[in-house]
């Protein structure tokens, strides 16, 4: 399989700020982004959301125009403009048809550089993240995510949902979001991204024109990379939802940085355990073998600090703790043995066969700069990925999976009819009943 | 600075090149070859969809997806997916009202593989009651989710429920709950021998291949199987409606709602590409007139009007949604009667060239996006083939959306959203104890 891996151009603005760019010819298409290197992990404890608040208001009108007049001259071009908070990084992304570069490159400068920070647009913001956080309360599966979080990380940075919660309404200001701009938006904790269909000299100069003088503020919050000092107590945790007719379950322990080593053995240990679909082996079990559910996967948050390992799914109520104590059968049996010579090798070919699938788009390609730039991957990343994943051995995933797998410090969360699951619940141990949202 | 010769978006071609076999037992084969990546999508267009069911059996084409993975003669449940995926290619499937597609994207070196393994499941699928319960049990989970614990899932099916009178567009593609309980493997097998067979397969495949080659595999592994004659296709018609239709669904919610469905037209009509424009002026973007007046505002947490992109809304007329959710502390009957009030101003004022090309230019920059990539280019091809006929209606898209006039938005909206012509389901939020005294929710 011969074919070419796209190039990743680097500069260095005028300004200080990091410039990548990939010539992407497909399509007449541009995705920008900028990225700031910080994100909803700097929240302030009592101020969740500030980071994805602050994204979206500068979406909402710089100095020179306001929210209609940005919106009306982004979507004439049948442009969108995009920016939200994430973990360990805030992304303000604009992307359309290539024939408008110099007017997309000029608006997300714009935007990033000259926010309007409006006071009328923040009271709006903050009402429709009211109504949004209500709504948020119908989707089980959205409201089973950040409970868990909350439950498991309690205080730590990652604990709270990125969009924020209830205590944000009572607690930010536009002057937070003001904060969170002049501190983390920076030329030196800042890359510029331009994957699309212009060639990377015309970006250069482009971007040079229009960054190179932005100062910003600065200085950044120190990266969080350390793991967070209390988590909650292994066990069963039940929320009770006697209007749901399944229960959501979450599983799951503290994972890895993304800047560990055994991150490629992890991945394919993972891929053979849950995150494979039906070539993985809790998809065949709960799914295949039982028919409890109609999906379920396991994941790894690499983050720059651990992230959380986690096993999502849902089932018929009745169901619940079978398939709870399937999953922990499930994880118990990778974390003791380890994974076949057939799972590893079909595991290695699917990363590399798949590979070209994630270049065919400028928001792929993207995606993997992004990535590359964030955690300092190296921009040879693409061109030693496959064999990085062929170079892993049995004994290497199978020691992966003894000392990341965490078969005793699971903490599960239940959210479903305790009517119809406490009894069976409590036959696998403690279950200790949560009485809030 | 002049962009250099490959950067110049001037010089870039939107069309589709594709080519057409029709194999003798009635197979239908486009080639899409595009060399750019060492890729090919694969995709398997049956024409069977939920409007093929009967009552009774609603929902028997979605089941019947999810038993094309559980084996062949020679593969093991699952088998299937596990073999491809191991060659890097992601597969899965989709059932709509009108055809059921499977795909595989895979490395183009696996394309043989990917054939031999579709025509296995073709004619050798095994179908027995180890497959067939279990599999009836995940999408009774499937339904629970996506309907029943979904927070507008029950809304959306009571909405078709009553707009459908006659149409099989009325009982969703997932089934009714009971259905899915009463079904057995024999309605199954009978599906099958009906249904699957290569007078009612489009394949399509997209990006690194030769056609000649990709048509003599394809028959090398579907030219010998045989096709029954084919039961010609039901030809139901939905009887105009004939007056506003209005329902409540009671269901535990932190919000009030409603979703207001509009009869339009099918996807060979012309109509529909004033149409899809319409919504993106009402609806698509935060300059669009419901974000500006209604969600920006915080009257409504999302007042969107659903219309399914080209190819995929439906072969015959469709519902045209709209779907509102009140914010809170708002009067979900004075939301309502605005929203009408903006489309009847609409329908009597026009929108203006700003909108209309802001509109334009939206959906030209969602389809140039789109065609980078191979599945999508082969959906368009091959779900245009088999709702219309016309394979080459992919390649009409954006003229035809260019050619739309301000007259014509007007004259849809005052054609299709009209009082009569409009069916109304509003989602009443109950207490728990009030859902329970209501009976089980299915």
């Amino acid at each position: 399989m011969a074919y070419n891996l796209p190039e990743i151009h680097q500069a260095t603005l005028p300004g200080g700020m990091k410039l990548l760019g990939v010539e992407y010819d497909r399509v007449p298409w541009l995705s920008l982004t900028f990225m700031a290197k910080r994100g909803a992990e700097t929240d302030p404890l009592d101020k969740p959301g500030v980071a994805d608040w602050a994204a979206e208001l500068l979406t909402l009108g710089s100095a020179r125009r306001t929210q209609l007049q940005l919106a009306e001259d982004i979507e004439s071009r049948g442009a969108v403009l995009n920016a939200r908070g994430g973990w360990d990084a805030t992304l303000v992304n604009l992307e359309g048809l290539s024939e408008d570069f110099s007017e997309l490159m000029a608006t997300l400068a714009e935007v990033v550089q000259t926010p309007g920070f409006p006071e009328d647009e923040f009271s709006l913001l903050a009402e429709r993240r009211r109504a949004e956080l209500m709504h948020q309360q119908d989707d089980p599966r959205e409201m089973a995510n950040i409970r868990y979080l909350r439950l498991f990380f309690g205080d730590s940075p990652y604990g709270h949902a990125v969009p924020g919660d209830l205590r944000s309404l009572d607690n930010i200001g536009v002057a937070d979001l003001q904060e969170f701009y002049r501190r983390e938006f920076t030329p030196a904790t800042a890359t510029l991204i331009v994957v699309g269909m212009a060639a990377f000299a015309q970006v250069k100069e482009e971007a040079g024109r229009l960054w190179g003088n932005w100062t910003g503020g600065g200085p950044a919050s120190p990266p969080y990379v350390a793991a967070p000092s209390r988590l909650s107590a292994p066990g069963i945790y039940l929320l009770d939802r006697p209007d749901l007719t399944q229960s959501e379950i979450r599983v799951g322990h503290l994972g890895l940085p993304r800047a560990h080593p055994d991150y490629f053995p992890l991945q394919l240990v993972n891929y053979i355990l849950g995150e494979g679909g039906f070539s993985s082996r809790l998809m065949a079990r709960i799914r295949s073998d039982l028919g409890f559910t109609y999906g379920i996967r396991s994941s790894f948050s690499f983050r720059r600090a651990p992230g959380p390992f986690i096993v999502s799914t849902f089932t018929p109520a009745a169901n619940t703790a079978q398939v709870v104590e399937e999953i922990r059968t499930v994880i118990t049996e990778v974390h003791q043995n380890g994974v076949t010579p057939q799972e590893l090798a079909e595991a290695q070919s699917y990363y590399v066969g798949h590979f070209p699938l994630g270049l065919e788009t400028s928001r792929g390609i993207g995606r993997q700069v992004l990535s590359i730039d964030l955690y300092d991957l190296g921009t040879d990343y693409l061109t030693r990925y496959c064999d990085r994943i062929r170079g892993v051995t049995l004994k290497a995933a199978a020691a992966a999976a003894q000392d990341h797998l965490q078969p005793d410090r699971l903490v599960t969360l239940v959210m479903g009819p305790a009517a119809v699951c406490a009894e069976a619940l409590q036959n696998l141990g403690p279950v200790k009943i949560l009485d809030e949202i | 600075m002049t962009p250099s010769r490959n950067f110049d978006p001037a010089a870039w071609q939107p069309d589709i090149a594709l080519e057409r076999f029709t194999l003798a037992n009635g197979l239908t084969l486009f080639v899409l070859p595009d060399h750019r990546l060492p890729i090919v999508s694969l995709q398997i267009h049956y024409k069977v969809g939920s409007r093929h069911e009967l009552p009774g059996i609603t929902g028997i084409s979605h089941l019947f997806e999810h038993l094309m993975f559980r084996g062949t003669e020679t593969l093991g449940p699952e088998e299937f997916s596990r073999i491809l995926q191991a060659k890097g290619g992601e597969i899965n499937a989709f059932t709509t009202k009108d055809h059921t597609s499977y795909f595989e994207n895979l490395p183009a070196e696996h394309l043989e593989l990917g054939l031999q393994l579709e025509s296995d499941r073709l004619l050798n699928l095994k179908l027995d009651d180890d497959t067939f319960q279990p599999e009836r049990q995940v999408v009774i989970s499937e339904r629970k989710l996506r309907s029943v614990d979904s927070p507008f899932g029950l809304v959306e099916e009571q909405l078709f429920a009553t707009a459908y009178t006659q149409h099989p567009y009325g009982w969703p593609v997932v089934g009714w709950d009971q259905d899915l309980h009463r079904m057995t493997l024999n309605d199954c097998l009978a599906y099958y021998r009906s249904h699957y067979h290569p007078g009612k397969i489009t394949v399509v495949i997209a990006g690194d291949v030769e056609p000649g080659r990709a048509r003599d595999l394809v028959d090398q592994y579907f030219g010998k199987i045989p096709a029954p004659v084919a039961a010609p296709e039901p030809k139901v018609a939905e009887p105009p409606q004939r007056g506003e239709r209005r329902a409540i669904l009671k269901k535990v919610s932190q919000v009030e709602a409603l979703f207001a469905g509009f009869h339009i037209v099918g996807l060979d009509h012309p109509d529909l590409y004033p149409l899809n424009l319409l919504a993106v002026i009402l609806s698509g973007g935060k300059a669009s007139r419901f974000h500006q007046e209604f969600v920006r505002v915080g009257k409504a947490i999302a007042l969107d009007v659903e219309l399914a992109p080209l190819p995929f809304s439906a072969q015959d007329p469709d519902l045209l949604v709209i779907a509102a959710v009140a914010a809170p502390g708002q009067s979900l009957p004075e939301l309502e009667q605005e929203i009408w009030g903006a489309l009847n101003r609409l329908g009597q004022d026009g929108v203006t060239q700003a909108e209309l090309s802001r509109a334009k230019k939206l959906l030209r920059s969602q389809a140039v996006r789109s065609l980078a990539h191979n599945f999508f280019r082969g959906l368009l091809v091959g779900i245009f083939h088999l709702k219309t006929g016309d394979a080459q209606l992919a390649n009409q898209i954006l003229s035809s959306l260019e050619a739309v006039t301000a007259d014509d938005i007007v004259r849809v909206a005052r054609t299709y959203l009209r009082e009569d012509n409009r069916t109304v389901v509003v989602l009443k939020p109950v207490t728990p104890e009030e859902s329970q005294a209501l009976g089980p929710l299915q």
